[in-house]
């Protein structure tokens, strides 16, 4: 197996950790660790590819950078959005925060 | 220098191993969020591995040193009254169906990329000498500063959005 190929099975093996997460996960704060996961596996695929094709290799690690940033972004407001949610309902359980109502 | 390559590739993939299954699958979302801090440090170490060492420490400095602990902070504002901190589960358990479903709907993306990962990756090229950070930069604030601009406006509108969200307004005023 080429190195490649071992780096992309291990992004991968993230993506299936996150899927599984956020879909098995109660609690909001559950998926957003779930969402970290396969932010992660993005990541490390993007790096390897950047490293070990002839894709650019500058590119592939300032997209990793972008990426990390979001992440940082998105953590930031689904905190604010979960402690709205918390406040207003007295749970973060996602069961019980299924109604569409104002 | 092969084996010994294989051998630290390994023990990072123990590592996300051990770490994803605790992130996914432990009650108490502390220890998650301890499982997800194992998994990243894995993810650096492999940064590491393929010689990109400015990516391996933004991921401890980004993910672990930010991310994590905002993480921490959304578990322990989060606590049920009366409830330990971080406590996961409750309510009924759910039927052995949903069950298999979860599980199926994070095998089956995975495997359907796997099975296109091992037959359609082009052959590896020896690895790359490290990208110098200076030439990082020049990329950065050269050709792609739209990227980057845009990137400072999000994290700006985030926070924003982040502290109008928070924001009490005192009772009678």
């Amino acid at each position: 197996m080429s190195p490649l190929v071992l780096f992309h099975l291990a992004a991968l093996l993230l993506l299936a950790f996150g899927l599984y997460g956020l879909t098995s996960r109660r609690t909001l704060i559950g998926m957003l660790i779930s969402v970290e996961l396969m932010l992660n596996g993005a990541g490390l695929a993007l790096v390897a590819s950047a490293r070990l094709t002839p894709a650019s290799d500058e590119l592939g690690q300032l997209g990793t950078l972008l990426v990390m940033g979001l992440a940082a972004a998105e953590a930031t407001l689904v905190l604010a959005m979960v402690l709205v949610a918390v406040k207003r309902w007295g749970t973060s359980d996602s069961d019980r925060l299924s109604a569409l109502r104002g | 220098m092969e084996h010994l390559a294989y051998g630290a590739y390994g023990l990072y993939l123990v590592l996300i191993l051990a770490g994803g299954w605790a992130a996914v699958r432990c009650r108490n979302l502390v220890r998650a969020l301890l499982g997800l801090i194992m998994t990243l440090f894995g993810v650096a170490g492999m940064y590491f591995l393929m010689a990109a060492p400015f990516m391996a420490l933004m991921q401890i400095l980004i993910y672990v040193g930010a991310v994590s602990v905002l993480i921490f902070f959304a578990i322990m504002l989060t606590r049920a009254p009366g409830g330990e901190a971080g406590e996961e589960g409750g309510g009924p358990p759910r039927p052995a169906l949903r069950t298999v479903m979860t599980l199926l709907s994070g095998l089956l993306p995975a495997a359907i990329l796997a099975a296109v990962i091992w037959t359609k990756t082009p052959q590896a090229l020896p690895l790359k000498p490290e990208l110098p950070l200076g030439r990082l930069g020049q990329i950065l604030t050269g050709p792609y500063v739209l990227a980057f601009e845009l990137i400072s406006v999000v994290l700006l509108a985030a926070m924003a959005g982040a502290v109008v969200l928070g924001f009490e307004r005192r009772k009678g005023a």
